[in-house]
């Protein structure tokens, strides 16, 4: 080995707490790197490859009933590969040991499970048999969650009837990764779940023989899905078609393709944040310890080394550094996303994860750590390996201080000795000051960015189910039912108070901009649901035109007083336009509301009620559940706190798992700098500081230069760290916002008062194990040598 | 008339390290120093001059023996006892002068009489060492014997009891040296300080009391002068 690269060796071992802070530095960029990107890109591997080994369709469209020889119509269509029709049936489930009303979806497949498109994958067990009356299979999760068994028996009511179900399999198919009851917020696997029965009995038990409820389609590589749409809503208008749509309108696609936008906005948001941080930090750092080697390169060069030599010891001294850094990150990455996969797969019914880091990903992390370990350390070693070696071995030459404004302001603050040393000495060089200063600022802008996530994620739930949400409960109805039901539930036991819901699905449109939604009509002097605008204040519901969510609003182009036309998508079809009344602040979906005088005209077949907002005793809440779940017009219940409790957790599962790896990252980073930057104080000014302790000052008196000096360093990066974590905060908060769900950006006092607090305790502690160092300061030495 | 005697050391061993790596910086030394006298370390280098110097200054600690001061065990100190000694009683001048170089000619003397019990006033003592026009220089803007005479400044202006100077002259050409031990020698005559001198130059000697020869860790010989000439007579 060259004595060169023994001592590079050495070197390393020598300066190992300095290097392993940079190396965690980078290693925590690299992490948060790896992680988002390789998350993101293993997410929509799997989906991908699921979508195609169960060939997921590509269009789809329910309506009342049409006769299957209808398939074969659309299937000569032009762009149309394959179609395939089945029976869709939300049914209810009796499931004796709870006292709320479970509800499922009920699929029909042909013999053993099979089909052309959206094909089932059985788990365990086997398909049901196409005759079998009664055989089923039942969604993973909902078996899980509920703990149904192969073998066991349900009890379900279809289609008014009543009839034993017998589990045969566990199955989940591509249409159904994430399984939401019609109306709900949010996924409950233990209240709703999809079921899979053989066709022929499946029209048996439902009265449709050979007819059919849902059709879906693949289409060929020239097809034009807005033609396609187009074609099968003309062909199915007289079957009572809701309308067709595409995959960006089927939910379970777009909740996937929602958490994609939002993993992929995090990882090109996030990471670059962190590296750019990171980058920074680490070349200032480098830059001042190599610095700190001055006389030792001096002496290299005494003997006859090279400056490119001397350059390329240095160089490779930051890139040891930030290899290990590297290797640490992509390992800490990868490993961490591995975890967030298996949270992945608990939410979403994958049957399988294909979780890979690619090699593109190490390497942009290798790379983009590397340069900037080498820019820092070129930065350092070039500054020295240009001085003539009698001169880089000797000390620097004293600095040169000048009284200026900061000796005035320390005349004013009467900073005494001690107060003068701290104060002149950042003001001496205050690039290098501002830099460390400025780095630390941007690692708090960092630490707030993520923390401010929570409050933001409070905003959403805060809005949403205690401003917005009045009810205790909602109760969804097989079919819409006239008002006069409202006075059945009144009798229900522990009912308060009724309010009547109509849902209505429409595509709204403004010129060439559509979207298809659902326009839910509310009684205007209804009190269990409250519409909050823009400005945050609570308003009525207008009697006349459209109360439309902002992003629709946006999406649409329009404001109050413009009109939209609704094309209504079941019913007669009716076509309106509507003025725009209200626009309301919603962070969920992009929905539309208006009276239900309103929506009764629009479906043209009375005001009926397809859902019914309660306000209920809760000390009464179980008998009324059961009374629920004996009322036959009801499909399903949903509690406002169950509710809120799932939404909470599938946020900290999600996001908040992710913030979590993020917070830890950045009081890393917090502490790779504060570490750091003591260190190198500490080495640059060693000597005055065994000076002072020669002279009869105390240890404490001491530490307390070191530590002052980081300390103002540290108060100064607070306000400017705030800032940045404003700026990098509405930044990330916006990224991360999708069509389904919007990140508000609105942190709390306290959140600042956090991030600030968790930077001064990391500063404090990193700058407490440096200053231990004063402790063992040897005075001897000073004596002896040169400044 | 009795003389009141300052440090009181017997059979002192300094040893660093152990076995047969181990170096015997001082082998049994036992001698006396009196309350205001001057004292000059002779001797090569590896002698054992600074060692000693170090321990009677608090920086380190003999290895074995007893060292009193003023009748105070020196090597029962805590380290905290130790700095609060150095604070109190002894005044330091350094080969290189260690400034701090933050602070300038004034303030560097300040910084010793902010922890000092009885201190001269900082622009008092740098008149003294004929500075007065440079009170507010930094170090970087003045000479080296001007930098050693801020040194000194700040070593006498606690009025320590003891004054160390390790090569005080080391850096410095023979008229810049003369001043500097004029001011040194000035502090023992006003203030009865106790003045030990560590130096290369033998010429030196005649300025003290007595001079202590090194040899390998040990006083090899001490030096009487019967009378002390002054700085300015040295033969440098």
């Amino acid at each position: 080995m060259k004595t060169l690269t023994l001592k590079l060796l050495r070197d390393l071992w020598r300066l190992r707490s300095q290097a392993l802070a940079i190396a965690l530095v980078i290693a925590a960029a690299s992490a948060t790197l790896v992680l988002s990107l390789s998350v993101h890109a293993s997410l929509k591997n799997t989906q991908e490859m699921y979508y195609t080994q169960n060939r997921f369709a590509d269009v789809f469209t329910d309506f009342k009933r049409a006769p299957r020889g209808i398939i074969e119509r659309i299937e000569s269509l032009d762009g149309v590969s394959v179609a395939q029709g089945r029976i869709k049936q939300y049914v209810t489930i009796d499931k004796p040991d709870t006292v709320e009303p479970l509800r499922a979806l009920i699929l029909s497949v042909e013999d053993q499970g099979t089909s052309v498109l959206n094909r089932l994958l059985i788990k365990d067990g086997r398909g049901p048999d196409l005759y079998a009356a009664g055989e089923v299979v039942v969604d993973d999760s909902f078996a899980k969650a509920n703990g149904f068994a192969i073998g066991d028996t349900l009890s379900a009511t279809i289609y008014g009837t009543k009839q034993d179900l017998t589990i045969v399999g566990r199955g989940l198919a591509p249409d159904y990764i994430w399984a939401m009851a019609p109306g709900d917020l949010i996924a409950d696997d233990t209240r709703f779940g999809v079921l899979w029965m053989g066709r022929k009995a499946l029209e048996a038990v439902t009265d449709r023989t050979e007819a059919i409820t849902s059709i879906s389609l693949k289409l060929n590589g020239q097809a034009r899905e807005q033609e396609v749409v187009r074609q099968l809503d003309q062909i199915l208008e007289p079957y009572g078609s809701a309308g067709a749509y595409g995959r960006d309108d089927h939910i379970s696609h777009a909740f996937i393709i929602n958490e994609l936008v939002q993993l992929k906005a995090m990882a090109y948001s996030m990471p670059p944040i962190f590296l750019s941080v990171a980058c920074f930090l680490v070349y200032i750092v480098l830059g001042r310890l190599i610095r700190t080697e001055r006389s030792r390169i001096g002496l290299l060069k005494a003997f006859g080394y090279s400056s490119a030599a001397i350059t390329w010891h240095y160089l490779s001294f930051a890139m040891v550094i930030a290899f290990c850094g590297v290797v640490m990150g992509v390992a800490l990455g990868a490993w961490l996303g591995g975890e967030i996969m298996q949270l992945y797969m608990v939410h979403y019914r994958f049957p399988f994860s294909y979780y890979s880091v690619s090699p593109g990903v190490m390497g942009i992390a290798a790379v983009l750590s590397n340069a900037a370990a080498l820019l820092g350390a070129f930065g350092g070693v070039r500054s020295v390996a240009l001085l003539t070696p009698a001169v880089a071995m000797a000390p620097a030459a004293p600095a040169v201080y000048k009284t200026g404004w900061v000796e005035r302001f320390g005349i004013i603050m009467n900073a005494g000795g001690i107060g003068n040393m701290v104060t002149r000495h950042l003001a001496r060089w205050p690039v290098r000051s501002a830099m460390t200063s400025f780095g630390v600022a941007m690692a708090l802008g960092l630490l707030f960015s993520v923390l401010q996530f929570s409050d933001g994620t409070s905003e959403v739930i805060e809005n949403y189910y205690f401003r917005s949400q009045k009810q205790d409960m909602s109760v969804s109805l097989i079919e819409p039912r006239s008002p006069a039901v409202i006075h059945d539930f009144y009798k229900l036991p522990g009912v308060i108070k009724v309010e009547p819901r109509r849902s209505v699905s429409a595509k709204l449109r403004n010129g060439p901009r559509a979207r298809r939604t659902g326009i839910e009509g509310r009684p205007p002097d209804g009190t269990l649901a409250a519409l909050i605008d823009r400005s945050g204040r609570h308003q009525r519901m207008p009697e006349r035109g459209l109360t439309l969510s902002a992003v629709l609003a946006k999406k649409l182009r329009v404001e109050i007083g413009d009109v939209v036309t609704v094309e209504v998508l079941e019913g007669h079809h009716r076509v309106v336009d509507l003025p725009v009344a209200m626009v309301i602040k919603e962070y969920v979906g992009e929905r539309a509301y208006a009276s239900l005088e309103t929506v009764a005209q629009l479906t043209g077949d009375g005001s009926g009620a397809t859902r019914l907002q309660l306000k209920i005793d809760p000390a009464r809440r179980d008998d009324l559940m059961r009374a629920l779940k004996s009322t036959p017009a009801v499909l399903g219940v949903s509690e406002r706190s169950s509710e809120r409790v799932k939404f909470s957790q599938m946020i900290d599962e999600n996001i908040n798992t992710f913030m979590t790896f993020f917070t830890v990252f950045s009081a890393i980073i917090v502490i790779g700098v504060v570490y750091n930057s003591a260190r190198i104080i500490f080495s640059e000014r060693a000597h005055e500081l065994a000076t002072l302790r020669v002279l009869g000052y105390t240890r404490t008196e001491v530490g307390s230069i070191l530590l002052g000096e980081i300390a103002i360093l540290v108060f100064l990066a607070l306000p400017t760290g705030c800032v940045f974590g404003y700026a990098f905060g509405s930044l990330i908060s916006e990224l991360v916002s999708s069509d389904l769900f919007r990140m508000p950006f609105s942190p709390a006092r306290s959140t600042y008062g956090s991030a600030m607090i968790l930077v001064l305790v990391a500063s404090a502690a990193s700058a407490i194990v440096v200053g231990k160092r004063v402790l063992e300061l040897d005075m001897v030495r000073v004596l002896k040598a040169r400044d | 008339m009795t003389v009141s005697m300052d440090f009181q050391a017997r059979d002192l061993h300094k040893q660093y390290g152990e076995g047969a790596a181990a170096v015997h910086a001082l082998r049994g030394l036992s001698f006396d120093i009196n309350a205001g006298e001057v004292l000059v370390f002779l001797g090569p280098s590896g002698s054992g001059k600074s060692t000693l110097l170090n321990i009677i200054g608090g920086l380190d600690r003999a290895s074995s023996g007893a060292l009193d001061f003023r009748g105070q065990d020196l090597m029962a100190l805590s380290d905290t006892a130790l700095t609060r000694y150095r604070r109190r009683n002894i005044g330091f001048v350094f080969q290189f002068y260690n400034l701090i170089p933050s602070l300038t000619a004034a303030e560097n003397v300040r910084l010793v009489t902010d922890i000092a019990a009885d201190p001269l006033p900082a622009q008092d003592v740098l008149a003294q060492v004929g500075l007065s026009g440079r009170t507010s220089h930094y170090p970087a803007q003045l000479s080296g014997g001007e930098q050693q005479r801020v040194a000194v400044a700040r070593a006498i202006a606690k009025r320590p009891d003891i004054l160390l100077c390790d090569e005080p002259t080391g850096a410095l050409d023979s008229q810049t040296g003369i001043t500097v031990l004029e001011v040194l020698a000035q502090a023992n005559r006003a203030y009865g300080t106790t003045l030990i001198i560590i130096t290369h130059n033998s010429g030196i000697g005649a300025m003290a009391d007595r001079v202590f020869h090194f040899l390998d860790g040990d006083i090899a010989r001490i030096e009487h002068n019967d009378t002390r000439i002054a700085p300015t007579e040295i033969n440098w």
